[in-house]
């Protein structure tokens, strides 16, 4: 298991990244052109109900001061109310969360499922026609925006094919895992094309090394070559792809989540944006922030505990 | 010394035979194909399209593939081919226009921090890791909703974020060439820091940034026209993968061919870039890492 | 125009009363695709469509708006005007009661009122500020004015006014109203309208069953709502919306984009319904002397604004956006309106009136104008390269500046636009809404137009406070005149809202104010 001291200087770390991410998204957010009052109120509205709704959001106050309120709020696990929902930015956000998680683990699961076997394949036939085949594919999928994929699906599978429900989510985890399948799916395709490349690489190089041609000449059983040493290594690079493709994990969600309906807080997001609900957009990216910032250290943790030699760098 | 003047005397007979080996390469040669013919399709768009792109026909709306319009017609009656080809001029300036000031600003500042370390160094990993910690299309989105919907405010927020990962990469490979016999030599010889930045450092340092362009070129599609396709990047009429999937996206069953030929386009011009991307990466890796 | 439409709809619901007179059907539930979500369903709070146009689901009001666009009684049996204009007297029905089985009193109503009117509270106590004082003595309900407000009656039939519980409400915890009113919600409110909310999942799902305690009676001599749960499914997505109609996993799906109308109507599982409805699409024209910038503006000129209307092809406009199912605007406000006036289209395409319109302002040699549309919105895309198309003839180079919506009402108000793209339907059953919004000058400078106009000032407000309907007519009649004449607006048109409903679903009705009606569907299969 991984140090103590070194779990502790990577945790303090974060301290001035999340600083800077916190100046970061306030500024940004009170930059956006348009205001939130009038986003908020809709046409109708007077101007006398435009001042007490400004007034309300404390966008009256000087920028420091809303800065200073806004930190102690955010450490406070307050982060606003929505405008556009009318409801506390936390409760709006945890209620959401778990869609959005739950689509990004199946969508790694599937990933995984989906490029591993195909990379051990394609490695233990360097350059055959399967090779070929099975990187081509990839290929294509590598070249192929979430959007277009999840399009793809929707209309051949869901609404040409009918095996699937089209778009939302269910109740129940079975029924979410039939609902959720074709949204992970596009999801996944990107992620384990990145997977598959990489992963075979690293088996042709693992399978080539010295260690590995020695333990063969040594005699012992492929199986034992593959746990003990394939295996390991093949596990420690994709821990590491998975770790830093997860921005890309969520950015896919996000489009995901607005071509199949899906309640999650990657719509939400987009639809925060275009509201210009200010402590929704705040609080959304800041849980974006947490999420790949827990990722990545997760990645670093498990990376130092597979491979201890990383542990001293 | 001499390992310094024979670097550049030999780059010429190098490339040549760089190419020979790349063009053996079938991978390479398609990758090339379709990259020529995506930038002469995207120079003279109006060599090739057959019709204007926004002019509305309101006697052929929505037909399906046929001789006078091989892609078939919109709802409005445009044809579909042309606003596919006038694409790749749009598409393709996205490619290249949203990489190459990330690429520039990312290659300095990463030169820079790489090479003098110290509290910049510092200050730079700090910012990385802030800018790093946003899913990237989170932060584009966020950017492009301060500035504006549009392909310049697309570019500025794309290159905003981008540069980090030029920067990151710029660093480390600097950091590696720094070791090197030959940096220590050219400060022996009191040479500049500019000039053994960007006359050694740099030019030993790049190949691997180059590569990287080149599947951040495909990467530049793929987000540009998911912006597109989300209202936020090139803005109807005007022609762009995105918009005209988005487009289509109301008839997928009965004007398939609205949104199947311009994804068509896009994944054909994405394998182009990562297919080049990719041969290059595998002849310029050095042997033995 | 504006007598056939309620002929039509009454030729509609009559047909549905004959055909289904002996077939309907109680029980089952339907699933609604919605495009937004509701946030607040509070008659008082809600303030966005998708809130309002759900309110009289839950909570019924005193008058209700008929099928014809008259009023007609609802939780009150009569009414009465005094000859002042200042006092209101309504009769309750007896034997109301809510949801939960308590009695429907006289102390509720004027609860609700009390609340509808409190401009601390909601967006919408303007439309009561008539009001001086609302009493009740037993079923006798008397609401006292300051002065004679003739839209009080339709403002007792507008959702704002919807009749809630107060025992239950005051019970509900919380120090403010606003908290009451988030705790009454979250528990699943007791209510007066046809249904009761089980559950809510923002942004994704909600759920009505049926309230058994309603007043109203089916066909069949029984309590209505007919269908015993409605649940509603939010897919913003229309793509997405309509594919799951088609699938068959929901059973209606609401704003059907006007591009997919035909072919949803030759589905054979589908009925694609037109209601007809109050929204407009106009364009409103910066009529300042001078724009934004300060540089003269050549739309302050009525001649000008009249030759671009006039060289707006509004028939090709409604083919390429509307797919046919809208229609020319008669009149600043849409014909489904009240004292809607306007024998025929405004403003009939007329290229050659255009030009020598324009050589008499003085502009033959073309000038440049700026439209302002809504960045991803592929109508005002299209509207905008038509408009350029028809235009440019005249040597008007029309340029398009693409902001997203936030941005463009930032601009409305601050009079920063030559033209804009913008949409409205009515809230309320009267034309003193609509009318305000467009053209009078004090209530937001004319929908940001800066159009100031005395004489249309004057009527609007002597209409406001007119006993007489006739003479309130003749003053609608002679603004709508004025506006029509004066063009502060681009005229564009009429849409209607479009829903796709199952073949095994009867009665479904989105009224032209937008409100969904569920209170008399059921189920065929």
């Amino acid at each position: 298991m991984p140090s103590l001291s070194y779990l502790v200087a990577r945790l303090l770390q974060i301290i001035p990244t999340f600083l800077l991410v916190m100046i970061f998204i306030f500024l940004l957010v009170r930059l956006l052109p348009g205001d939130p009052a009038i986003a908020m109120a809709e046409a109708k509205a007077t101007d006398a109900q435009l001042e007490q709704i400004r007034h309300n959001l404390g966008l009256d106050q000087p920028l420091p001061m809303q800065f200073l309120v806004f930190v102690k709020n955010t450490l406070t696990g307050d982060l606003g109310r929505s405008i556009m929902l009318k409801a506390p930015v936390t409760e709006v956000i945890l209620s959401r969360l778990p869609t959005t998680i739950f689509l990004a683990l199946y969508a790694i699961v599937l990933a995984v499922f989906l490029a591993g076997p195909l990379a051990f394949l394609a490695a233990s036939r360097v350059n055959t026609p399967v090779d070929v085949a099975i990187r081509s594919v990839f290929q294509v999928g590598l070249s192929m925006p979430v959007f277009y994929i999840g399009l793809l699906l929707l209309t051949v599978l869901a609404a040409q094919l009918r095996w699937f429900p089209v778009g939302g989510y269910g109740k129940t985890f079975l029924a979410n895992l039939y609902h959720l399948i074709l949204p992970a799916l596009s999801v996944a395709l990107y992620t384990s094309a990145i997977i598959l490349r990489n992963l075979r690489a690293s088996l042709i190089e693992v399978l080539d090394a010295d260690y590995v041609q020695f333990a063969r000449a040594k005699g012992l059983s492929p199986r034992i070559i593959m746990t003990r040493h394939v295996l390991r290594n093949a596990l420690v690079s994709t821990v590491t792809l998975l770790g830093l493709s997860i921005g890309n994990l969520m950015s896919g969600t996000l489009v995901t989540e607005t071509v199949f309906a899906i309640p999650g807080v990657g719509r939400l997001m987009l639809e925060a944006i275009f509201a210009r609900d200010y402590p929704l957009i705040q609080g959304l990216t800041l849980t974006f922030a947490v999420l790949v910032s827990v990722v990545f250290l997760l990645t670093d943790v498990v990376q130092s505990w597979l491979d201890p030699r990383l542990r001293q760098s | 010394m001499t390992v310094l003047t024979q670097t550049h005397s030999r780059t010429r007979g190098r490339l040549a035979a760089f190419l020979a080996r790349a063009f053996a390469r079938p991978s390479f040669v398609i990758g090339i194909a379709i990259l020529g013919l995506s930038l002469a399709l995207a120079l003279f768009p109006q060599l090739f399209a057959p019709y204007d792109p926004l002019a509305f026909d309101l006697h052929a709306i929505q037909q399906g593939p046929s001789l006078a319009h091989p892609f078939g017609t919109d709802n409005f009656g445009r044809d579909v081919l042309s606003r596919v080809i006038w694409a790749y001029r749009v598409d393709m300036q996205m490619a290249f226009f949203a990489t190459i000031f990330a690429l520039l600003i990312g290659l300095t500042a990463g030169a820079f921090v790489g090479y003098y370390g110290g509290i910049a160094d510092v200050i730079f990993g700090r910012c990385v890791d802030a800018i790093i910690t946003f899913p990237f299309l989170v932060l584009v989105i966020a950017i492009v909703a301060v500035l504006g919907p549009g392909l310049v405010n697309m570019y500025v927020a794309i290159t905003a974020v981008n540069w980090v990962y030029y920067a990151r990469l710029t660093r480390a490979e600097i950091m590696a060439q720094k070791a090197n016999d030959y940096a220590a030599a050219g400060r022996v010889l009191g040479y500049s820091d500019r000039r053994i930045i960007f006359r050694h450092l740099l030019p030993n340092a790049i190949s691997p940034i180059l590569v990287y362009w080149m599947t951040d070129m495909a990467l530049a599609i793929l987000l540009g026209s998911s912006l597109g396709y989300l209202g936020l990047g090139a803005q109807p009429p005007a022609a762009e993968w995105g918009v005209l999937i988005a487009e289509g996206r109301n008839f997928l069953m009965t004007a398939w061919w609205m949104s199947l030929m311009p994804g068509i386009a896009i994944v054909l011009t994405g394998l182009g870039f990562s297919l080049v991307g990719d041969a290059l990466a595998d002849l310029l890796r050095p042997k033995g890492r | 125009m504006k007598r056939i439409l309620p002929i039509l709809l009454g030729a509609t619901l009559g047909l549905l009363a004959t055909t289904s007179a002996f077939a309907i059907e109680r029980g089952g539930a339907m699933t609604f695709a919605r495009y937004d979500d509701s946030t607040v369903i509070d008659p008082v709070y809600a303030d966005r469509n998708p809130d309002l146009w759900m309110v009289n689901g839950l909570y019924e009001t005193l008058l209700r708006n008929g099928p014809d666009g008259s009023i007609v009684p609802g939780l009150a049996e009569a009414h009465e005007v005094s000859a002042d204009g200042k006092t209101i007297t309504l009769a309750l029905r007896g034997g109301l009661k809510f949801s939960d089985g308590s009695d429907l009193t006289g102390a509720d109503v004027v609860f609700s009122l009390d609340r509808a009117r409190n401009a601390d509270l909601g967006p919408w106590a303007g439309l009561l500020g008539a009001v001086d004082k609302v009493a009740a003595d037993g079923n006798r309900i008397t609401v006292s004015l300051k002065n004679p407000d003739p839209t009080i009656i339709s403002i007792l039939a507008t959702f704002n006014t919807g009749i809630m519980p107060k025992a239950a409400f005051e019970k509900a915890a919380g120090a403010t109203d606003q908290e009451k009113a988030r705790a009454f919600f979250s528990a699943g409110p007791v209510t007066s309208g046809p249904f009761v909310m089980k559950s809510h999942v923002q942004g994704s799902s909600m759920s009505f069953e049926r309230n058994p305690n309603y007043w109203r009676q089916g066909e069949d001599g029984k309590p209505l709502p007919y269908l015993d749960r409605v649940e509603f499914l939010v897919i913003p997505d229309d793509a997405t919306r309509i594919l799951k109609l088609q699938a068959g996993e929901v059973d209606a799906a609401e704003f059907i984009p006007f591009a997919r109308v035909g072919e949803l109507g030759a589905d054979p599982n589908l009925k694609m319904e037109l209601f007809p409805s109050t929204r407009i699409v106009y364009a409103p024209i910066n009529t300042r002397e001078a724009k934004k910038d300060g540089s003269k503006n050549p739309l302050a000129d009525i001649k000008v604004r009249q030759a671009l209307n006039y060289a707006t092809d509004k028939n090709v406009l409604i083919k390429l956006v509307t797919f046919d199912t809208g229609k020319p605007m008669t009149s600043l406000m849409s014909a489904a309106t009240q004292l809607h006036y306007g024998p025929e289209a405004l403003y009939p395409y007329d290229p050659e009136k255009a030009k020598q319109l324009l050589s008499e302002a003085g502009l033959s040699g073309g000038f440049e104008v700026k439209l302002t549309t809504l960045a991803g919105s592929a109508d005002d895309a299209t509207l905008f390269t038509a408009l350029q198309q028809m235009w440019a003839p005249l040597g008007v180079n029309l340029k398009v500046e693409q902001v997203d919506n936030p941005t463009r009402g930032e601009k409305n108000r601050s009079g920063d636009f030559d033209i804009h793209t913008y949409g409205w339907a009515n809230d309320v059953n009267d034309p003193a809404q609509v009318t305000g919004w467009l053209g009078y000058y004090k209530q937001r400078q004319a929908v940001g137009t800066g159009w100031n106009n005395q004489e249309f000032n004057t009527l609007f407000e002597a209409s406001n406070v007119e006993t007489d309907p006739a003479k309130r007519k003749d003053e609608y009649k002679r603004m709508q005149e004025i506006y029509a004449a004066e063009a502060p607006l681009l005229f564009l048109f009429e849409t209607p809202f479009a829903v796709a409903v199952s073949k095994s679903i009867e009665g479904y009705v989105q009224t032209p104010l937008g409100a969904n009606d569920f209170s008399e569907a059921w189920r065929a299969d």
